[in-house]
C-alpha cells in the first residue's frame, strides 16, 4: 500500500489558501530568501542540477530552458510566462495548485524571473479557472502588500512585477508559442519553431515559459537543495509528480507520489480502485494527447523513461481510467471531435485531417467488423501522415491515442 | 557564402538565406502555395517539407535558413506521397473549379500531381458541406472561402507588405475564413490596394472589375508601364484583350515599387476607355464646340497664334505644360513655346504644389529634387514628415514608411490635421495653420540649446560655416520652446522631443509636402526644414535628406526637361548665355531667337491675362479651372484672353473656355519616360490605341511647330526625341532607352557609363560654392487672418480615392464607389458654435468666393479650422483660396483661407 | 458598468484583449460582444476591427450572438462524455426545450457543449457562468435549473 508524497501539496487542505500569513508560517517564501542570498546563476545551476523537467507535457528539463533563457539575456527585456492553460483532458492538476496553494506558484515565478533577470512575469491561466484567478489575484495583492512582488524585493535590489492574464477558450494556447502569441493579444495560433521561446518569445524577447507545477517546485529546490529533490522520484524524472486521476475510480483526484509510482498502485491505493471493482479495460494516460494502455500494463512505473520505452506518455500526468464495461469507440470519438474542434486551422494536414477522421470514426458503429479494423487502419494510417506534417503539437498527437488503440485494442473496436 | 546541398546537387547561397527561396532560385522546383518571397515564412500548407539531415522529422524548407554542409532531401518518394496527401486534403475542404480569370498556383498543383483525374483523388470533396458565405461586399474584390486555403498569404500581404492589417481570420480549424472589419469587406477599413488579390494563389479573392470580361487566354498582351497617378511612380503591368486595358498588376522585383500599388494604381485605369473621351478636334462657332478635321484645327492655331505673336508680341502667349505627360511630350513643348512663340512664358501645375520647395533647395542646396531612394524611407531612423499626408497621397512610398515603423522607425508628423499617419507616428505635432516657421526656429532653438548641432559638419559643408551659423543661432534665440509653443499651439514638451529625435538620430531624414509649401511663406517653411538639416548634419549621408514626394506621376521630370519659365532643360537659367548658345545649336535655331528674359510663372500667366497683357494660351492637359487659386479671376483671365488652345484627353472645367479643343492621349497610348519622385527615369509604354482621332501629345505639337513656321527634325519614335533631350539636359545625359530596358536609372547620370545617382550631396552640394547655405528666416504672422466675418480658418488636401481634379479618377466606379463627394471636416466644438449638424449642407464662403458642401464633424482637425479636399468640380474649394503669391516661388496659399460657414 | 468605463480601466496594450473582451462581455445583460463594443475595444488598442474580431471568433469561450443571462456550459471532453454527459445534453433538452447552442425565448438560459473544463474529477460536469457543478445527474440538474429559475432575479 502507498501513499501520497505531498511536497508541492503540502499546505493543500492545511492552510487557509487566501492567507498568506499561514503560508508564512508555514515556510513560506523562505526560498525567495535563499535565492536572493545566491545569485542567478547559481539559482540556474541548482535547477539544472536538480534534474526537474517541465511538467506541462513535453518533459523538457527545465534547467536547460531557464540556462537558454538567461543566455540571451544581453540586457534586453526578458519574461517569465506562467502556463496556467491546462487544457489537456482529464488534467486538472495545476488548477488544485492555484486554487490551494497559489503563493506557491508565485514564490516560483519569483525564483524564476530572478534566475533569468527577468523584470516581469505573466500568469496565463485558461478563462474557465475563474477560481484559480480570483485566489491567485489575491494571492499577488498580498505579495506586493508584503513586498514579495514590486520593488527592490526583501532589499534584494532585484524588481520583480506579476501579472495575471486570462484565456479566453482554445486548447491550443497551451502550447508555449501559441501561448505567447494568444498573449500579445492575437488568435491562438502556433509560431514556427524554432525559434523557441528562450531565444524569441514574447514580444520577440527571450521568455522562459514553464507550467505551473514545473515553477512550484522550484522553492523547493531552492530551499531545500537539488540532491533532497533528487530524493524523489527516478533517476531521470526526480521529483513528486502530480496525478490527475479520474473516470472509473471510486476516488478521483489529484494525487502527489514520487514520479515512477506504479499505474496500479496509483489506482488502487490512492485513488480506491476501480468504481466496480473489477480490473479497468484500459487507461488513458497523458489525456487526449495521450495513449491508451491495457490492463497488461498496469504495473509500469508512471516516470518519462519507462512510458516512452513502453510507447506510452506521461503527458500532463492524467490518468483517466476507463472501466470493463466501457466501449472505446465513442470515447475514440469523443477524443477525435476534441482535436477536431481545436485545430486552430493555420496547417493544412491538421485542419483537414482532424475534421476528416471524425467524421470517418461516425462511420465505425454502422460499419461490420472487417470494415470497423480497415476504417480504424485508415484513421491511423491518416493520424500518422498529419504527425508527420503538421506544424505544431495538436496535429501530431492524434495519432498518440489512435495508435495505442490499434495496437492494444482493435480486436475489441472490432466487437464492441 | 555556404556551401550545401539539395539532392546531391552542391548549391551556394549567403549564410542564413530561405531554403524554399534558395531552392527554387536553383530551379529546383520544390511546390508550395503559403510561401512568398515578399512574406515572412508561414509553414502552414506544409507543402514545401523536406528532409535535413540531422534533423528530426520533416522540415517545412520555407522556415529553415540554409547553413554550411546541410544536406537536404527535396524529392523522393515518401515526400512526393506527403505532398499528394497535402494536397489531396486541399481538395477535400476546397472548391476547385476555374474559369480563367486568375492565376491559379493550386491548380498547377494539381496538374503536377496528376490529381486531375478524378480517379487519382481519394477523398470525396467535402467543403459544400462547410456553411461559407462570399464576401462581395467590397467595390474592388470578392473573397469566396470556398476556394481559400488559408495560406494567410492576403493576410501578410496587407500587414506585411502595404502595412495596413486589415485582415484577419475569424472561426478556427476547417470553418475559419478571412475577413475584413466584421466579416463584411465593403464598410471596412480596407482601402481596395487590392495587395491581397496580387498574392492570392488560389483565386479565393478576385478582383471585380472586368470579371466578366477577362480571360486570361485570350490576353493579348502584357504591358509593363508606369503608373499614371502619383509621383511614386510605380510600375504596373497592363493586360490588354479585344484592344482594351483589362487589368493591372504591381510589377513584382522592380524599384520602386516592387508589386506594391495603390487602389488607383491597380483599379485606376477605367478612364481610359471612358465614352467621354475627346476624339475629334472640336472648334467653338458661336459659343458652341464643333467637330473639325485636324487639318482646320492646326490651321487656325497657327493662324491665330501667329496673328497674336505679330500683333502683340511673343511675350504676349504662353504655355501650360503638363505633369501628366511624358518627358518627350514636355521637351517638345517647352522648346514649342520657346521657338514657335519665342517667350519663356512657360510653366505648369508644379507652381501650385512644391516651386517653393524647389526655390529653396535649389538657392540652399542646389537641387530641385529628393536627396533620397524611395528605400531610406523605410530605412532611416527617425523620419521628419511634415505638412504631407503621406499614406493618401503617396500610398506606396508610405508602405516603406508603415514597414520602417513595424522595426522600430521614429517618426515624427507635424500636420495641423490628423492623417492616417500619425497612429504610425512617435509623436505628433499639431500647429495652428500658417505657424510652420515658428515651429521649425523653436526646433532649431533647442537643438542649438541641447548641443545637438553637429559643428563639423557645418565647419566642413555649410557656406559660411560657425559665422553662418551663428547668425542663425541669434535669430532663432528668440524662438524658445515657450514662444514657439505660444504661437503654434504645440505643447513644449512634444516640440523637444520632435527636436532630440531629429537631431540625435543616427540618420534622420525629412518628407515635406504640400502644407509647407502651399503657402505665402512657403520658401521660408523649407528653408528652415533645410536649416534644421544643415546644423544637426542630417544630410550627406545615405539615410539623411530632405525629400518632397511629388504630386503627378512626371511634375519632376517636366522641370527637368525645361518647363519652367526661369529655367532650360536641366535646371540652367535662361538668361546663361553659354546654355542657351550650346541648346540654339542643338536646336538649329538662332541663339537670339531665345528669349533670355525669364517669362512669368503659372498664376502670373492668369494674372497677366487678367490685365490684359496675355493674349493667348496654349494648355496641354492641365485644369486651371479646378487646380488654380481664386478661380473666379481665374475665369475672368481665360475669358478675356483671344485666342485658348486647350489639348486634353476629357472635356475639363477649363475647356469650356478654349477656341479649339485638341484630343490628345492618355499615358496608356503612348511610349515615353517619366521622372519619379526620387528622381527615377522610368520607361511609360503604350498598350492601347488612342481612340478615334485623338494623337499623341508630342505629335501634335511637332505639326503645329511646323505650320508656324518653326519646324522640329522628323523624329522617328520616342526614343530619339529623348536622345535629343539628354543632349540638352546635362543630368540626364547619361541614359538612353537602351539602358531603361535595363532598369530605370536615377538623375544625376550625366554620361553613358554612369550608374544614376540613389543619394544626393554625399560629397558636395550642387550650389556654385558646393556648400550648402542657411537661411535664417523670421515667423510673419499671415495677412489672411480669422474676424468676425470669416471666423474660420480653411485648409484643403487630397484624398487616396481621388486624384487633382479629378478629371481621370471621377471616371472609374471603383475608385468613385469609396467616395464620389465633397465635405468638409470641422471640429465638434465649432460644429456646437455654428448650430451644425453631421451630414448637414452648408454653404462657405470667403472674401473670394463660396461654394456648397457637406459637413463631417471630426476632431481631425484643430478646433477653428476646417478641411477640404479639392477635388470636387461640385464644390470648387479653389474659388474660396487666394492668389496672393510667396515673393520668392510664386506659389499660392491654397492651406490657408479665412471663410464662414452657414447652414443652407 | 459603462462600456467605455470598462475599456478606460485597461491600458491602451495588445495583451489587455482577451481580459477587455471578457470584461466587455460580462457586463453586457445577454453575455455576448456587440460590433459596437468590439469597434470601441479596437480603437482603445489602435488596431483595425478585424484584429479584434478575429479574436473573438477565434476564443470558443467568447461569442458573438445574444445569449441567456445563464451561460449553461456541460463539459463534453473525452472524460465527461464517457461519465455521461450527452444524456445531460438531452436532460436539459427536455427540461428547456433547447439543445446545444440555443437559448431559452426567455432569454434565461443558454446550453453550450464545450471542451474539457478541468474538473474531471467531478465528472460529469458543467459551469453555470462561473460557477462549477459536478457528479452531474438527471436529478442535481433538474434540481439546480429549479434554483437558477428563482435565481433569476438577484444580481449574482
Amino acid at each position: 500500500m502507498i501513499s501520497e508524497k505531498r511536497i508541492i501539496l503540502r499546505n493543500s487542505g492545511v492552510i487557509n489558501p487566501q492567507s498568506i500569513e499561514e503560508y508564512i508560517d508555514a515556510g513560506g517564501y523562505k526560498s525567495l530568501s535563499s535565492a536572493f542570498a545566491s545569485t542567478p546563476e547559481k539559482v540556474v545551476e541548482e535547477v539544472m542540477a536538480s534534474g526537474l523537467r517541465g511538467r506541462g507535457g513535453a518533459g523538457f528539463p527545465t534547467g536547460i530552458k531557464k540556462q537558454a533563457a538567461a543566455d540571451r539575456d544581453t540586457g534586453k527585456i526578458s519574461y517569465v510566462v506562467c502556463n496556467a492553460d491546462e487544457g489537456e483532458p482529464g488534467t486538472f492538476k495545476d488548477r488544485i495548485i492555484m486554487e490551494t496553494n497559489p503563493h506557491l506558484l508565485i514564490e516560483g515565478m519569483i525564483i524564476a524571473g530572478y534566475s533569468i533577470s527577468a523584470k516581469l512575469g505573466y500568469i496565463y491561466i485558461r478563462g474557465e479557472y475563474y477560481d484559480s484567478v480570483r485566489r491567485l489575484q489575491h494571492a499577488i495583492h498580498q505579495a506586493y502588500a508584503r513586498g514579495y512582488l514590486g520593488n527592490d524585493i526583501l532589499g534584494s535590489g532585484f524588481s520583480f512585477d506579476l501579472e495575471i492574464k486570462p484565456g479566453a477558450g482554445s486548447y491550443l494556447c497551451g502550447e508555449e508559442l501559441t501561448l505567447l502569441e494568444s498573449l500579445e493579444g492575437k488568435r491562438g495560433y502556433p509560431r514556427i519553431k524554432p525559434p523557441f521561446p528562450t531565444e524569441k518569445g514574447f514580444w520577440d524577447k527571450p521568455t522562459l515559459v514553464n507550467n505551473v507545477e514545473t515553477l512550484a517546485n522550484l522553492p523547493g529546490i531552492i530551499g531545500h537543495g537539488s540532491s533532497w529533490f533528487r530524493s524523489s522520484g527516478t533517476e531521470k524524472t526526480p521529483g513528486t509528480k502530480l496525478f490527475s486521476v479520474c473516470g472509473d475510480v471510486k476516488k478521483p483526484g489529484c494525487y502527489e507520489t514520487d514520479a515512477g509510482v506504479i499505474l496500479n498502485d496509483l489506482i488502487n491505493d490512492l485513488a480506491g480502485g476501480t468504481s466496480n471493482g473489477k480490473p479497468w479495460k484500459a487507461v488513458l494516460l497523458g489525456g487526449a494527447a495521450g495513449t491508451f494502455v491495457p490492463y497488461s500494463f498496469s504495473g509500469l512505473s508512471l516516470c518519462y523513461e519507462r512510458l516512452k520505452e513502453q510507447g506510452a506518455t506521461l503527458g500532463s500526468g492524467a490518468v483517466i481510467v476507463i472501466g470493463n464495461e466501457r466501449k472505446l469507440i465513442p470515447l475514440m470519438q469523443s477524443i477525435l471531435m476534441f482535436f477536431r474542434h481545436e485545430s486552430c486551422g493555420k496547417c493544412v494536414p491538421c485542419r483537414v485531417g482532424t475534421t476528416y477522421i471524425h467524421e470517418r470514426s461516425l462511420e465505425i458503429p454502422a460499419a461490420g467488423n472487417e470494415a470497423r479494423i480497415s476504417i480504424l487502419e485508415e484513421i491511423v494510417n491518416h493520424a500518422r501522415q498529419m504527425a508527420k506534417s503538421s506544424l505544431c503539437p495538436l496535429g501530431q498527437s492524434p495519432i498518440l491515442p489512435l495508435g495505442t488503440l490499434q495496437i492494444h485494442f482493435t480486436e475489441m473496436i472490432a466487437t464492441e | 557564402m555556404v556551401t550545401f546541398t539539395i539532392d546531391n546537387r552542391t548549391i551556394q547561397a549567403p549564410d542564413g538565406s530561405n531554403l524554399l527561396d534558395v531552392a527554387r532560385r536553383n530551379g529546383i522546383a520544390i511546390p508550395g502555395l503559403c510561401y512568398h518571397h515578399k512574406l515572412t515564412p508561414t509553414g502552414a500548407c506544409r507543402l514545401c517539407l523536406v528532409k535535413v539531415e540531422g534533423m528530426n522529422g520533416l522540415i517545412a524548407s520555407c522556415t529553415v535558413k540554409v547553413a554550411e554542409g546541410m544536406v537536404v532531401t527535396a524529392f523522393d518518394p515518401e515526400l512526393e506521397e506527403t505532398r499528394r496527401f497535402l494536397l489531396n486534403y486541399l481538395l477535400y475542404e476546397h472548391n476547385d473549379s476555374y474559369d480563367g480569370t486568375y492565376s491559379d498556383e493550386m491548380r498547377e498543383l494539381i496538374f503536377r500531381y496528376g490529381l486531375d483525374k478524378p480517379e487519382n483523388r481519394y477523398l470525396k470533396p467535402n467543403w459544400e458541406k462547410i456553411n461559407f458565405k462570399k464576401d462581395d461586399s467590397s467595390p474592388v474584390l470578392t473573397y469566396d472561402p470556398s476556394k481559400c486555403i488559408k495560406c494567410f498569404r492576403c493576410i501578410k500581404a496587407c500587414d506585411e507588405v502595404q502595412g495596413k492589417n486589415v485582415l484577419s481570420f475569424t472561426e478556427r480549424g476547417i470553418n475559419s475564413f478571412i475577413i475584413a472589419g466584421t466579416g463584411i469587406w465593403g464598410g471596412s477599413e480596407c482601402d481596395g490596394c487590392g495587395e491581397c488579390i496580387q498574392l492570392c494563389p488560389t483565386g479565393a479573392i478576385v478582383e471585380k472589375p472586368n470579371r466578366d470580361i477577362i480571360n486570361l487566354e485570350r490576353i493579348e498582351k502584357k504591358i509593363i508601364t508606369t503608373c499614371p497617378y502619383c509621383g511614386v511612380g510605380c510600375q504596373i503591368e497592363l493586360l490588354v484583350q479585344d484592344g482594351r486595358i483589362v487589368r493591372s498588376n504591381g510589377v513584382e522585383g522592380v524599384s520602386p515599387n516592387d508589386g506594391r500599388l495603390c487602389i488607383k494604381g491597380r483599379f485606376g485605369y477605367e478612364f481610359v476607355h471612358s465614352p467621354d473621351r475627346l476624339t475629334k478636334p472640336l472648334i467653338k462657332h458661336n459659343g458652341l464646340f464643333e467637330e473639325v478635321t485636324w487639318d482646320e484645327a492646326f490651321d487656325l492655331i497657327a493662324k491665330k497664334f501667329t496673328e497674336i505673336k505679330n500683333k502683340y508680341g511673343p511675350n504676349a502667349l504662353a504655355g501650360y505644360a503638363s505633369a501628366k505627360c511624358t518627358n518627350e511630350d514636355n521637351y517638345l513643348f517647352q522648346k514649342f513655346v520657346r521657338t514657335a512663340f519665342g517667350t519663356n512664358n512657360i510653366d505648369y501645375c508644379t507652381r501650385l504644389c512644391h516651386a517653393s520647395t524647389v526655390t529653396a533647395m535649389l538657392k540652399a542646396i542646389g537641387d530641385g529634387a529628393g536627396s533620397n531612394p524611395i528605400e531610406d524611407f523605410e530605412t532611416t531612423d527617425c523620419l521628419f514628415v511634415i505638412g504631407n499626408n503621406i499614406i493618401e497621397t503617396h500610398p506606396i512610398t508610405a508602405t516603406y514608411v508603415k514597414r520602417g515603423a513595424a522595426k522600430g522607425q521614429k517618426i515624427i508628423v507635424v500636420d495641423p490635421k490628423w492623417t492616417p499617419l500619425v497612429p504610425y507616428a512617435t509623436v505628433w505635432l499639431q500647429p495652428k495653420l500658417g505657424t510652420d516657421v515658428a515651429l521649425l526656429n523653436g526646433l532649431v532653438n533647442i537643438i542649438i540649446k541641447n548641443g545637438w548641432i553637429n559643428r563639423k559638419f557645418i565647419e566642413e559643408r555649410v557656406e559660411g560655416g560657425m559665422e553662418a551659423f551663428n547668425r542663425l543661432e541669434k535669430l532663432t534665440a528668440t524662438y524658445s520652446s515657450a514662444y514657439a509653443s505660444e504661437i503654434t499651439g504645440v505643447q513644449a514638451s512634444k516640440l523637444e522631443m520632435a527636436a532630440r529625435l531629429f537631431a540625435t538620430s543616427p540618420t534622420s531624414m525629412i518628407a515635406t509636402g504640400m502644407g509647407m509649401s502651399q503657402q505665402v511663406t512657403g520658401t521660408h517653411n523649407v528653408f528652415c526644414l533645410i536649416n534644421m538639416m544643415l546644423i544637426t548634419g542630417q544630410v550627406g549621408r545615405e539615410k539623411c535628406g530632405i525629400n518632397p514626394p511629388r504630386g503627378q506621376n512626371n511634375v519632376q521630370g517636366a522641370t527637368d526637361v525645361g518647363c519652367s519659365p526661369l529655367n532650360f532643360p536641366g535646371y540652367i537659367p535662361v538668361k546663361d548665355d553659354d546654355n542657351r548658345r550650346r541648346v540654339a545649336e542643338v536646336w538649329g535655331v538662332p541663339y537670339e531667337s531665345l528669349s533670355p528674359e525669364p517669362g512669368l510663372t503659372t498664376v502670373e500667366i492668369m494674372q497677366a491675362a487678367y490685365e490684359g497683357r496675355i493674349k493667348g494660351i496654349f494648355i496641354m492637359g492641365e485644369n486651371p479651372m479646378i487646380s488654380d487659386p481664386n478661380l473666379n479671376h481665374t475665369e475672368e483671365a481665360l475669358k478675356r484672353m483671344e485666342f485658348v488652345v486647350v489639348q486634353d484627353i476629357f472635356q475639363t472645367e477649363t475647356t469650356r473656355f478654349a477656341d479649339v479643343i485638341l484630343p490628345a492621349s492618355t499615358w496608356a497610348e503612348k511610349e515615353g519616360t517619366y521622372v519619379n519622385s526620387d528622381r527615377r527615369v522610368l520607361r511609360g509604354r503604350k498598350a492601347v490605341e488612342c481612340p478615334g482621332e485623338a494623337r499623341v501629345d508630342w505629335k501634335i505639337i511637332h505639326e503645329l511647330a511646323g505650320r508656324m513656321g518653326k519646324p522640329m527634325p522628323e523624329y522617328r519614335n520616342e526614343s530619339e526625341i529623348f536622345d535629343e533631350l539628354a543632349r540638352v539636359t546635362p543630368i540626364l545625359a547619361g541614359i538612353s532607352y537602351a539602358r531603361l530596358e535595363q532598369g530605370s536609372i536615377q538623375w544625376p547620370c550625366p554620361d553613358k557609363d554612369h550608374p544614376g545617382t540613389q543619394t544626393l550631396y554625399l560629397d558636395r552640394f550642387n550650389t556654385p560654392t558646393g556648400r550648402g547655405k542657411l537661411f535664417p528666416v523670421e515667423y510673419i504672422p499671415q495677412n489672411e487672418k480669422a474676424d468676425a466675418d470669416y471666423p474660420l480658418i480653411l485648409n484643403s488636401g487630397r484624398l487616396l480615392y481621388h486624384y487633382h481634379t479629378a478629371t481621370m479618377s471621377r471616371r472609374t466606379k471603383v475608385l468613385r464607389d469609396f467616395i464620389d463627394e465633397s465635405f468638409v471636416l470641422i471640429h465638434p466644438g465649432d460644429a456646437k458654435s455654428y448650430g451644425l449638424t453631421h451630414g448637414a449642407r452648408v454653404r462657405i464662403e470667403s472674401r473670394r468666393g463660396e461654394l456648397e458642401t457637406i459637413v463631417r464633424i471630426s476632431d481631425d482637425v484643430r478646433e477653428g479650422e476646417v478641411f477640404m479636399p479639392w477635388h470636387f468640380t461640385e464644390s470648387q474649394v479653389n474659388r474660396l483660396t487666394r492668389d496672393e503669391l510667396d515673393p520668392y516661388s510664386r506659389i499660392a496659399p491654397f492651406k490657408l483661407s479665412a471663410v464662414r460657414i452657414t447652414k443652407i | 458598468m459603462d462600456q467605455q468605463e470598462i475599456i478606460a480601466g485597461f491600458s491602451p496594450d495588445k495583451t489587455n484583449l482577451l481580459a477587455m473582451l471578457h470584461a466587455l462581455q460580462d457586463n453586457h445583460p445577454q453575455n455576448y460582444l456587440t460590433e459596437e463594443s468590439l469597434r470601441a475595444a479596437a480603437s482603445h488598442l489602435r488596431v483595425n476591427l478585424s484584429w479584434v474580431y478575429g479574436v473573438a471568433g477565434y476564443y470558443s469561450m467568447f461569442s458573438l450572438q445574444p445569449r441567456g443571462r445563464f451561460i449553461i456550459r456541460i463539459c463534453n471532453s473525452p472524460v465527461c462524455n464517457m461519465m455521461g454527459s450527452s444524456g445531460l445534453i438531452d436532460v436539459l433538452g427536455s427540461i428547456l426545450g433547447i439543445g446545444a447552442g440555443e437559448t431559452t425565448p426567455d432569454g434565461l438560459f443558454t446550453v453550450e457543449q464545450v471542451e474539457c473544463l478541468g474538473i474531471c474529477d467531478v465528472a460529469p460536469a458543467m459551469m453555470v457562468n462561473r460557477k462549477v457543478y459536478g457528479n452531474l445527474t438527471r436529478k442535481s440538474l433538474e434540481a439546480i435549473i429549479d434554483e437558477l429559475r428563482i435565481l433569476q432575479n438577484k444580481p449574482e
